[in-house]
């Protein structure tokens, strides 16, 4: 706790020290002139939308793949099915971070990704054909980590696999769920992709106040809170054991097909950081964003642009990622320091992130990470 | 926030020597000096006096209650109901199935308020019966519903699941911060800190004599406030000597959690240690048969009790509001839900000044009522979650915006 509090004395110093050029900034009402607009309109057009755009395509074809698997199960099929299922979780760490507007009321990322996937839950509601993939109690039975459990965790041999969609005595239930998660993971991305479509980018662009309510104020929270929560400790933190000691290797990423749990880590990692530099989706320039806001503002730490200090804490993490093996359940169980290393240099930039960045640009935390009974 | 009631007790009179004009015993004349210790320590011949095990075990058995709500698979009203009445071995260990003390007796049950007014106790009573009910046929039979207006089921409360009522009212919620109340703060306030109760029989007598009770090394009246003390601190994970060590840390779900929730926010810094001051000193007082000073602490007890039940009221329905408008659902009635607990609660405060709850029971059932009309929480407007707020923060001495950060 004390070394939070050390950082953020300095850059709160620093920040009154050299800001000369900037307006002086109240405490939640941030007067500098900035220009927000033109960042939300970068990040709606140039990147948001974009991320949807593609992922859509991908979930598209995701379903079409499931429903040729399911109309006739081979192991051709199969291996089909899992190119799409990679392509869709990787893509899904494209638009992980923006759980808002109709994402937020949909709950996507709950209903996309919560792992581990409860597989008992899954049986169980297999072999009673009763199911509600509606349902808040459901998350955790449905999404990507579903669709890993049955292409992936049903059996040790493909051929064993396909036998769940063929031969087994609940293969129609079992190709039904199959289909009911792909149909839901299309389903519930074209209504967000929709959302921004319809009204929401407009509302968002047009949204540039700087109280909590402002679309600046918002997606930063949901940045920085997908940052902690579900970069740091989801891929990386609660697998290592971080807070508890006790490490987790079934709590890895795409656990039923765990060669893949690197590449989504690295995926995810890179659209942060390209959301940080404001980077257009195409990857073909830089719009405003972050770094741009905090060189606008000047903020400096220990001497350096604190824009730079992030960017090269993101180099660093991705240098770090080196050493990790493409599957983090061996990593876990046969060298979990290198987990926690990784760990050790996502946690720099929470500090400089949720710490520093979020003083300089007048943004208060809007989350708690407990329930908050 | 009074603070004149702690600068009085803690400034002048702790350390003051006076003679009790109510002494009972006119040849005392020594003076009456009070040692307040930095931790809640008392002792007698090198043990200590302090007790409150059937404190411990009724917070063990809302706990315990409150769980199995959740307990979809193995949970009836007959199980639920044993357990807010201790019969038939409801709970997993022998030692609360074994003791004689239950949670129900002692739900309205305090010597001011409840002594002469049993029918107003067994309704009550009543109405928590009435909240394992709603959830055992209810809820239960919903469990694998999406809930809608008259329809109990599951809700999204971010990526959490809530499980409802037809009205929107998550009846664990309702329980439990209305036994902070019902429970909690009436055995607090209106019995076991009330002249009548630390006064009653020779109390007054044995107390300056130091006659102990029978194999027992406390007087009654150190017992009694002991038993206070019990209902806030005496969860197992808080130190009973000091008890704020771990305040906002431990396992309590009562009074406690919420006393350092109040604590947190800045318009009521120090209330948790404020509370502390008081029921250390006054069972110091006790001990030095300063019976003057015990009463003014008793008096803070009161005023901070009251104030951390009111305070969490308004934060619960001003943030439903604000996540009403967000379009946030099943947060909102979580919230509400809690905020109705604490509604329910507000019945059982005491004002040191009138000697009578701060909300009357008649207006807390307005509220309640104004809540639930229609489809409760799912229609419930901006403009009533205010008003209500308002008309509690107008009892008291703080407004709904310093109570809802």
């Amino acid at each position: 706790m004390i070394r939070i509090l050390r950082f953020s004395i300095l850059p709160l110093l620093a920040a009154m020290i050299s800001c000369s050029d900037a307006d002086e900034t109240e405490d939640d009402n941030n007067t500098d002139s900035f220009d927000r607009g033109e960042m939300l309109q970068n990040w709606a057009d140039n990147i948001i939308i974009p991320s949807f755009e593609n992922f859509e395509g991908i979930t598209q074809n995701l379903e079409a793949k499931t429903l040729a698997f399911t109309e006739e199960p081979t192991e051709a099929g199969l291996a089909e099915l899992r190119s799409a299922y990679v392509e869709g979780y990787l893509g899904f760490q494209t638009v992980s971070i923006f759980e808002i507007g109709e994402a937020e009321a949909v709950n996507y990322r709950a209903n996309l990704n919560t792992y581990p996937l409860d597989a008992e839950g899954v049986e169980e509601k297999i072999s009673s054909n009763e199911y509600n993939l509606e349902l808040p109690s459901s998350y955790d039975e449905q999404g990507f980590p579903a669709l890993d459990y049955l292409l992936n965790g049903l059996a040790e041999t493909n051929t064993e696999i396909v036998e769940f969609y063929t031969s087994h005595e609940n293969a129609e239930v079992y190709k039904n769920y199959l289909q009911n998660v792909s149909e839901r993971i299309n389903a519930l991305t074209s209504v967000v992709h929709s959302g921004w479509k319809n009204s929401y980018r407009d509302d968002f662009v047009a949204n540039t106040g700087s109280s909590s309510t402002g679309a600046v104020d918002r997606i930063t929270n949901d940045y920085i809170l997908y940052y902690e929560k579900f970069l740091r400790s989801g891929k990386i933190g609660i697998p290592a054991g971080a807070f508890t000691g006790n490490p987790v290797p079934g709590a890895v990423e795409a656990y039923y097909s765990p060669s893949l749990s690197k590449d989504l880590y690295l995926k995810a990692l890179e659209t942060t950081q390209n959301f940080f530099n404001g980077r257009h989706f195409d990857g073909s320039q830089n719009g405003p964003g972050y770094g741009d806001y905090l060189d606008y503002l000047n903020t400096i730490k220990n001497g350096e642009d604190l824009s730079s200090l992030i960017d090269g804490q993101f180099v660093t993490i991705n240098e770090q990622a080196a050493v990790l093996d493409n599957n983090f359940v061996s990593q876990v169980e046969n060298n979990n320091n290198d987990m926690l290393a990784a760990f050790d240099e996502l946690q720099q930039n929470v500090i400089l992130l949720k710490v520093d960045m979020m003083q300089a640009i007048s943004i208060s935390v809007d989350y708690v990470d407990s329930d908050g009974d | 926030m009074k603070k004149i009631l702690t600068t009085l007790a803690l400034s002048g009179l702790a350390f003051t020597s006076c003679t009790s004009d109510d002494s009972v015993n006119p040849d005392k004349t020594e003076e009456l000096q009070v040692e307040v210790p930095a931790q809640y320590s008392f002792k007698r011949d090198g043990a200590s006096t302090v007790s409150y095990t059937g404190q411990t075990q009724r917070l063990r058995m809302v706990k315990e209650l409150f769980s199995s709500f959740q307990d979809f698979d193995n949970a009836t009203q007959n199980s639920m109901s044993n357990m807010f009445s201790n019969e038939n071995d409801p709970f997993t260990g022998a030692e609360l199935n074994e003791t004689s003390k239950s949670i129900k007796s002692k739900v309205a049950a305090s010597r001011l308020y409840f002594s002469t007014n049993t029918v107003a106790s067994n309704e009550i009573k009543a109405d928590f019966e009435e909240f394992i009910n709603i959830q055992a046929n209810e809820v239960f039979p919903k469990e694998n519903e999406l809930a809608a207006p008259g329809q109990a089921g599951q809700i999204a409360a971010g990526s959490s699941v809530r499980y409802i009522d037809g009205k929107g009212l998550e009846a664990d919620q309702a329980l439990a911060k209305g036994l902070i109340g019902a429970l909690v703060a009436d055995q607090m306030l209106n019995n076991y800190l009330s002249v009548a109760v630390l006064d009653e029989g020779d109390n007054l007598v044995n107390n300056d004599d130091e006659n102990v009770e029978e194999g027992k090394n406390y007087t009654a009246m150190e017992h009694k406030w002991d038993e206070a003390y019990g209902y806030l601190y005496g969860d197992a994970s808080v130190p009973s000597e000091d008890p704020n060590s771990i305040l906002n840390e431990s396992e309590d779900i009562l009074l406690f959690k919420y006393m350092g929730s109040v604590n947190n926010d800045s318009d009521f810094e120090g209330i948790a240690e404020e509370t502390f001051e008081a029921f250390k000193t006054g069972r110091a007082a006790i001990v030095g048969g300063n019976y003057d000073l015990r009463d003014e602490q008793v008096e803070i007890i009161r005023e901070n009790i009251s104030t951390i039940i009111a305070v969490r009221a308004i934060y619960y329905l001003q943030a439903g509001k604000n996540q009403l408008a967000d379009g946030q659902d099943g947060v909102a009635f979580h919230s509400l839900s809690e905020g109705y607990g604490f509604i329910y609660s507000l019945m059982f405060t005491h004002n040191p000044e009138t000697g009578a709850p701060y909300i009357s029971a008649e207006n807390v059932e307005n509220y309640l009522e104004q809540l639930m009309a229609g489809n409760g929480f799912w229609d419930v407007t901006p403009e009533t979650l205010d008003a209500i707020s308002e008309d509690i923060a107008a009892a008291f001495d703080f407004s709904v915006e310093q109570a809802s950060e």
